[in-house]
């Protein structure tokens, strides 16, 4: 553990008590040192102690999008979020989506001729459909611009981006008649 | 609206070729596949512990001394060992490439018997982060990388050397003085000689020739980038042993692993599951870190899980190759002598470097140049300080292709011919006379999709868009490798299918899944074959673990050939089945099996169709026991030629800025029979994200004063998002058609092998002036303009 250099003047928050994280609709309580170190990130947290391995680690530092998950409703990578920074907030990783969500649906159907499926190795997936769900919760009808602005944080290196921008537009328009029919 | 591919007339096929979901799709979409990563996590073995390696800080250095008592001493560290333990000391040399994945290899066989230059734990570093002197085991990864960092080494720093010309120099230093004195790999029996093909008398002809074009082509390093890195967990105590990995060789590990720490075969089990993308990286699968990370398992007597960290697994990388060509020609277009001379950058270890520099030339000078009297291939294979490089989807065919459509659309233009028109001339394959109608169509649909007539301008001449900007087309073509006869190699190809008595079907047709769509190829493939007794996709569970105990040889993802492999296979199955179904029907409806027929699920006798019963109903009449069929066989060496594919781009280029920005792309691919038609396009498709970062933007970079290599991260290795990709149209092709029941060939790497020449191309259309290395960056667009 880096001890804090002395002399300093910097003031430093009194760590919380209690770390409480509400993740897939369930609150969590953790308790500081034990449960959570100050250099744990978020995505260390939901995968190697509570087991949502739906979020993948690949590059974390920011770069690739794998490890998306949905923090008070807006997309964020967890590889760059301090665990700490998630006490009294909103998580919803892929585990927490209904199971007929219709943006899961709409990646795992896409199949029409000329763009190819949405998922090869499917190792980005669940990086990509947080987003997507992020994006839609907030915009419902995206141009192709902001698809494209939406998701460009994310690599594919099966590079099926053709495939995704189709699932997206077939998950707004599944979204679309949903809310027509309720 | 795009359009879906036009099937082979009077095909007639159910399933194969058809436009569906991947039959993992909805696992993956929801995040409930697991890899390796996933399956090895620590609340799924308790006592598991986790390894590091020490990584060389110097390009070339070694180690004098070395105190690993401060790591050792570190709360959380069960284990410190180093390369002067016996457990090291005592293992044989060995490399990374013992195959390339075709087959399984022993010790003994393997492909390059002659450069045994790695160490599984040395004193010895040839590149920054190579593997070297101390391995850690930890409760954590966090302390066994602060472990690593307190380990005190002695480093002897040797001159180092990045560029092949430069290590071939006299004073070069000499990076693996026990294979080579000058740093060029020496001939050996796989590759052959520097000179590999010597056909006719090119050098009379050049000197005769009527028309001679020469150029030359540089491909730079890029890298795989799987965004599953590189993970193992060992398992090994009382005598078993057990991996888990993301390698895509599962029965070739286990033969390492055996043939490496002098195990029994039966005492290695090696577990494969899905793996997040491949492209070529473990085709050096032999690698000595899962020697290391048994070794600390085996000491600690528990299971220990190495993990690469993004960085780490920069790793591997295709080679960078630096190509001279020369062509002779009639004045009417005929080709009468092709000259191609390579120099590899092969990195710190030879793995298969040679392969990557003869296989793909000697090929296409096999099939498409079998009509040219004059061919003439060498190339050197060069040791440096850099990452090691070989196998990137596809082994040397970009290369080569940067500089075979290079010297296409330099002697088109000389001959003012257009070059369409020279390949048909000109290329095609040695069973057949020209033109060869796999490649004129690939290049018919090519060139009608992108608009090859309209869009085509003199060289720089075309008209100016938005004041700055500059268009052009260009395209690059190549022989498809892995048609079924091309798979001999592989030995026998096992499957088994299942049929329960309820109908549902079973399928072990073992492969490592890396997202290739090659397990939807063999279920669509399967239905095909069981269509008679009404078997549909939906009723046929797919195995997709891969565990050395309990499954048949893998089937490697190597040749991008596994898509109808054992789809082939599963098709000669058939008969046996029926036998199976017959021979527990005779009993039931009294009579011989010769008389019998399978109809959509019912077994009758032909002469009275009323006396019959469905399977199903003839199966639960008996013992329930399920009807197991398990099959093998060699792949059909009948020569049957080699269809094309090929590449158009259209590129804008900014003379003001030199920036190039692909606008169109157009992937055609002849697949003799689409296996399955959404997965192909998703290759298609997905293949120009890796083709087109290599033209543009992909490319390790090193500090040339430290050697140091500066771009190991997704942040500064630039591969292109979605935001990049322009519209991108497949075109699927059934003009040639192999041996067997789909006579089908592999098409993944063959998507993106011609993207960067075909961009290059549209380059030199758009501004006049060629650039011959890639990436092409604006800086040196600008250079070759003259702007800088």
């Amino acid at each position: 553990m880096p001890k804090s250099s002395e002399g300093t003047t910097k003031t430093v928050a009194a760590p919380p008590s209690e770390i409480k994280i509400k993740i897939n609709g369930c609150w969590h309580n953790f308790e500081p040192e034990r449960d959570i170190s100050p250099t744990m990130t978020l995505s260390y947290l939901l995968r190697e102690k509570l087991g949502f391995t739906g979020l993948k680690v690949s590059c974390d530092e920011g770069g690739c999008g794998a490890c998306t998950v949905i923090m008070d409703g807006k997309s964020v990578l967890s590889c760059m979020i301090l665990a700490v920074e998630a006490n009294g907030h909103e998580i919803l990783t892929i585990e927490g989506l209904a199971k007929d969500d219709p943006i899961v649906e709409a990646f795992a159907q896409q199949c029409e001729p000329g763009y190819g499926t949405a998922l090869q190795c499917g190792i980005c997936t669940p990086g990509f459909v947080m987003s997507t769900k992020a994006l839609l919760d907030e915009n419902p009808i995206p141009t192709m611009g902001e698809v494209k602005e939406a998701l460009s944080g994310h690599i594919c290196r099966c590079g099926c981006y053709a495939g995704i921008a189709q699932a997206v537009t077939h998950a707004s328009e599944k979204i679309a008649k949903k809310g027509d029919a309720s | 609206m795009k359009q879906p591919y036009t099937p082979r007339p009077n095909s007639n096929r159910k399933f194969v070729g058809g436009y569906r979901p991947k039959i993992d799709a909805w696992e993956k979409a929801r995040g409930k596949v697991e890899y390796v990563d996933d399956i090895t996590i620590k609340s799924r073995f308790p006592g598991m512990l986790y390894a590091k390696v020490l990584r060389s800080p110097h390009a070339h250095a070694r180690i004098r001394a070395i105190d690993v008592s401060r790591a050792e001493a570190l709360p959380g560290v069960v284990c410190v060992m180093t390369y002067k333990d016996p457990e090291f000391t005592s293992l044989k040399p060995t490399n990374a490439g013992w195959t390339d994945g075709v087959d399984t290899v022993s010790y003994d066989k393997k492909m390059w018997n002659q450069f045994n230059d790695r160490r599984v734990l040395g004193d010895y570093a040839c590149w920054v982060t190579d593997e070297v002197g101390a391995v850690v085991a930890a409760e954590s990864e966090a302390i066994a990388d602060e472990a690593i960092r307190l380990i005190k080494v002695d480093w002897e720093v040797l001159p180092f050397v990045l560029d092949p010309i430069e290590a071939m120099k006299p004073d070069a230093p000499v990076i693996h003085p026990d294979m080579t004195a000058n740093n060029i790999l020496p001939p050996e029996k796989m590759g052959g000689e520097d000179v590999f093909l010597d056909k006719g008398d090119v050098d009379t002809d050049f000197a005769n020739a009527e028309v001679v074009i020469e150029a030359t082509s540089t491909h730079h390093n890029a890298t795989q980038a799987s965004l599953d890195n590189w993970c193992c967990m060992v398992d090994w105590k009382d005598e078993k042993f057990t991996l888990y990995s993301n390698s895509y060789e599962a029965d070739q590990t286990r033969m390492h692993i055996s043939q490496m720490l002098d195990l029994p075969l039966h005492k290695v089990t090696v577990i494969s599951s899905y793996v997040g993308g491949q492209f070529g990286r473990g085709d050096t699968g032999e690698q000595p870190f899962f020697l290391f990370t048994a070794i600390l398992s085996k000491k600690t007597g528990r299971p220990v899980k190495f993990k690469h960290t993004r960085r780490e697994s920069f790793h591997d990388s295709r080679q960078p190759t630096i190509y001279t060509g020369k062509v002779g020609a009639k004045k009417d277009g005929t080709i009468t002598s092709l000259y191609f001379k390579s120099i590899g950058n092969t990195g710190a270890y030879a793995d298969h470097s040679i392969f990557a520099l003869k296989f793909a030339p000697l090929e296409i000078s096999e099939v498409s140049f079998a009509h040219i009297p004059n061919v003439k291939l060498e190339s050197y294979a060069v040791y440096t300080n850099k990452l090691p490089a070989c196998m990137m989807r596809g082994v040397g065919n970009s290369q080569f292709n940067l500089i075979f459509g290079h010297v296409v659309d330099l002697l088109a233009e000389k001959l003012d011919m257009d070059p369409i028109d020279l390949c048909i001339k000109n290329f095609g394959h040695e069973w057949e006379t020209l033109p060869d109608k796999s490649l004129t169509e690939v290049l018919r649909q090519g060139a009608e999709k992108i608009g090859w007539k309209e869009k085509r301008n003199k060289p720089g001449q075309g008209p100016v868009y938005d004041k700055t900007k500059k268009r052009g087309v260009g395209f690059s073509l190549h022989p498809a490798w892995h048609a079924e006869w091309q798979e001999v190699r592989r030995g026998h190809i096992p499957i088994s299918i299942t049929l329960n008595p309820d109908g549902t079907v079973i399928l072990n047709a073992p492969t490592v899944e890396t997202g290739t769509g090659s397990n939807t190829c063999n279920v669509l493939g399967c239905a095909e074959s069981l269509s008679f007794l009404g078997v549909t996709p939906e009723k046929i569970h797919w195995n997709h673990l891969v565990n050395t105990d309990t499954s048949m040889k893998d089937c490697v993802q190597t040749d991008s050939a596994v898509s109808y492999l054992q789809s082939e296979v599963i098709a000669t199955a058939v008969e046996d089945i029926k036998q199976e179904i017959f021979d527990r029907a005779e009993p039931v409806l009294k009579a011989k099996s010769a008389d019998m027929d399978i109809v959509d699920g019912r077994v009758f006798v032909k002469k009275n169709p009323d006396q019959g019963l469905t399977v199903e109903e003839l199966l639960f009449q008996g013992d329930l026991v399920p009807i197991t069929i398990t099959k093998s066989r060699l792949a059909n060496p009948e020569k049957t030629g080699v269809p094309y594919f090929a590449n158009f781009a259209e590129v804008e280029v900014d003379m003001e800025t030199g920036k190039v920005d692909v606008l169109h792309l157009v992937v055609i691919n002849d697949c003799g029979t689409v296996m399955f038609a959404s997965g192909a396009e998703a290759q298609q498709v997905g293949g120009q994200v890796m083709g087109m970062g290599e033209a543009l933007t992909e490319e390790i970079i090193y500090d040339e004063i430290s050697g140091v290599p500066l771009n190991f991260n997704f942040i500064d290795y630039k591969i292109p998002t979605m935001a990049d990709m322009p519209d991108i149209d497949p075109i699927l092709l059934e003009v040639w058609k192999g041996a067997g029941e789909y006579g089908a060939c592999g098409i993944g790497e063959g998507t993106l092998t011609c993207t960067p020449r075909a961009i290059m191309n549209g380059i030199y259309n758009a501004i006049g002036v060629r650039i011959n290395d890639i990436p092409i960056k604006p800086e040196k667009v600008l250079r070759a303009l003259g702007k800088v």
